[in-house]
């Protein structure tokens, strides 16, 4: 199924045959084309080739045009420290600086960097029909705190009003881009504000929810999907992020994955995450990556997940972590050797095959993921199968599905690493490849001769 | 008297700065940290009895609260702003004592880093918290860290970094000030950094929220 299908069945709550993947490239797909971050994030032209580049390699179903939370603040005069390997910082707050919300106005489209954002999207969508495109938008509250620094904690306290005016004015801007994303190709708006977490449900409540849930409103009136991003330990706000009625929630590894997945689909919230950008993917190895990757994919499942970095890549996240993410999300059977591999590596119960084998007939354990969802799986049953038929009842045969508890303790007893694998009388003879029928057949014909 | 210790460690916990101030809304009208404090003093309570009794108790609410998730950044600013309120009382009058001020902290973002919003978090509840606050902003080297920490003798350094690039700064900053002098202590903080890399630059201590640091001091001046 085509990537953007599989996303808007995710963020509908339906099953889906395999979990979305959405790597979130900004600064990190401009390393990918060798540039800096400063020359990726001011060209059009760099963002298209940059994350034309991820998803050549990555093979994602949805990808973020542009990761940088700065584009508002930009045009709306914060100044900018630009930074070669980091997307840019907000080094000024205007409203600190002599400012006043009343000489602030919603920036016109073409300011700053927003048109060049919006001709990049135009460029991927016309490119990549196919693809769920995230525009990613500055959400109003992390936007408040660059315009006025962290002065709004206080002020919500003790100027609430003048507070609720500056939230106002955010709102406005945000759904200026966001109406610009959709027009300009965005399947999903992200709305990212990660300064939330440092707000308690009540403030939350008060100061975020009203306004967020008009952007989500206006997202969704446009025939768009929402993503609330939230990167931080914002544990305490994932029930109202849930109510301010986005389609998506989307958070970092600070929060554990199955608490908000509880939270959010009793919401009906479709949520994604959450693995470590730090640790895991930019200082881990491939193999540390797919781990994190499956264990999120576990927990997650088929309904209403989204498998995600916990927030915005490092630059220097080496590429091949994230291929063998984007090889993991698109190979069951890998996934279900890595899971079988887990599992002997938790110590499981081994089984006692004393009364499994028989003295006059050759026992044939077949491991597979299922067959009846895995084709070569289900191709090595029937080679199986057929192969036995002539040898009569001097050969027993049974497949052991790792996807139950027994099949996985069968996998650690027999010592097989791979799926599916043919075992005779405990000894592994085929692995991964089916063979031909008359193969089988001579094994099994070996292995009679020593009963 | 001890009714005023209690009130004025309610205006603490519950971030009251004074009369006039809107926070919070069920202390409506009620004096706050700055005429309770006040009160004190005129009423013969010594400034050390004011910060015992009154307001250390109410920051240690606030620190348990926080650590226990029942409030937020905001709500402790709040007390920060109200701790303040009621020092600048006492200030004059320990000036002549250590009691005055718990200890120094120097903060930055480190080398390579303009973030200043969680450094600026931090330095706030530290000093609302009865420390004094040494400042260095943000791209701060090694030297300037190690000039200031030369300056202010015992002085707890706080280094923090939001980006991953950054982290390599944090070791060569945090290395470099325990080859010139060991026994200064760093604390470190910021997104990307955890336990495991403070333990591998050699920093003193990880902290994940402001609070930490509160803590950390607090055990270090005990």
């Amino acid at each position: 199924m085509k990537g953007l299908e599989l996303i808007k069945k995710a963020m509908r709550l339906e099953d889906v045959e395999r979990i979305p993947w959405v790597p979130f490239v900004g600064a990190h797909a401009g390393a990918m084309i060798g540039m800096t971050a400063t020359e990726f994030l001011k060209s059009s032209d760099n963002l298209v080739k940059g994350v034309n580049k991820a998803i050549e390699l990555y093979n994602p179903d949805g990808i973020p045009v542009a990761f940088d939370l700065q584009i508002e603040a930009e045009a709306l005069g914060c100044k900018l420290g630009w930074a070669d390997d980091n997307p840019p910082a907000v080094i000024s707050h205007p409203l600190k600086e002599g400012k006043t919300i009343q000489d602030l106005k919603v920036p016109c489209a073409c300011a700053g960097r927003i048109s060049m954002v919006m001709d990049a999207t135009r460029k991927l969508r016309e490119q990549h029909p196919d693809l769920a495109l995230y525009g990613l938008i500055t959400g109003p509250f992390t936007l408040a705190l660059h315009l006025l620094g962290t002065d709004i904690f206080m002020n919500m306290m003790m100027d609430p009003d003048e507070t609720h005016k500056l939230m106002r004015f955010c709102t406005d801007v945000a759904k200026m881009m966001a109406g610009n994303y959709i027009e300009s190709g965005a399947d999903v708006v992200a709305l990212v504000d990660p300064m939330t977490s440092q707000i308690d449900p009540g403030s939350f409540e008060m100061f975020v929810t009203p306004y967020v849930t008009e952007i989500n409103d206006f997202i969704r009136e446009a025939g768009a999907l929402s993503s609330f991003f939230v990167c931080g330990n914002a544990k305490q706000n994932i029930e109202v992020m849930c109510k301010t009625k986005p389609d998506n929630i989307s958070i970092d590894e600070n929060i554990p994955l199955d608490f908000v997945r509880d939270i959010a689909l009793a919401n009906n919230v479709s949520f994604g995450g959450n693995m470590q950008l730090t640790v895991v993917l930019l200082m881990g190895d491939e193999e540390a990556a797919r781990r994190d990757a499956l264990t999120c994919m576990d927990i997650g499942g088929k309904r209403g997940f989204i498998l995600a970095p916990g927030c915005d890549l490092a630059m220097a996240t080496p590429v091949k972590n994230l291929v063998a993410v984007a090889e993991l999300v698109h190979d069951e059977i890998l996934q279900g050797e890595l899971r079988a591999s887990e599992a002997t590596a938790m110590n499981i119960e081994l089984l006692d095959l004393n009364n499994h084998w028989d003295k006059t007939k050759v026992v044939i354990d077949i491991i597979t993921l299922d067959s009846s969802s895995c084709a070569p799986c289900q191709y090595m049953v029937d080679a199986v199968s057929r192969a036995v038929e002539s040898f009569g009842d001097k050969v027993v045969y049974k497949e052991h599905r790792i996807k139950e508890m027994h099949g996985v303790q069968m996998m650690a007893t027999l010592g097989v690493k791979n799926i599916p694998t043919i075992v005779m009388d405990g000894s592994i003879e085929f692995i991964s490849q089916i063979p031909p029928i008359n193969d089988i057949k001579a094994k099994i014909t070996e292995h009679l001769a020593k009963k | 008297m001890e009714e005023l210790y209690k009130k004025l460690s309610d205006c603490i916990e519950f971030g009251k700065i004074n009369k006039v101030s809107p926070y919070p809304p069920q202390m409506k009208d009620q004096d706050g940290a700055d005429e309770i404090t006040k009160q004190l003093l005129d009423g013969g309570a010594s400034a050390d009895d004011v910060l015992q009794k009154g307001l250390i108790i109410g920051m240690e609410k606030v620190g348990i609260k926080f650590r226990e998730n029942q409030v937020f950044v905001p709500q402790v600013l709040m007390s920060a702003k109200a701790m303040d309120a009621a020092m600048k009382y006492l200030k004059p009058l320990f000036a002549a004592s250590a009691t005055a001020r718990k200890g120094i902290f120097i903060i930055g973002t480190v080398e390579g880093d303009l973030h200043d919003i969680g450094k600026n978090l931090v330095a706030m509840m530290v000093e609302g918290n009865g420390y004094e606050v040494i400042d260095l902003g943000t791209d701060v080297k090694a030297e300037k860290f190690i000039e200031a920490a030369d300056q202010n003798p015992g002085a707890v350094l706080g280094l923090s970094a939001l980006l991953t690039t950054t982290m390599g700064n944090m070791e060569q900053i945090t290395k470099a000030i325990k080859a010139h002098n060991a026994n200064i202590k760093v604390c470190i903080g910021g997104a990307p950094v955890n336990e495991e890399f403070c333990v591998k630059i050699g920093a003193d201590k990880y902290n994940p929220d402001p609070q930490g640091v509160v803590e950390f001091l607090n055990a270090m001046s005990a």
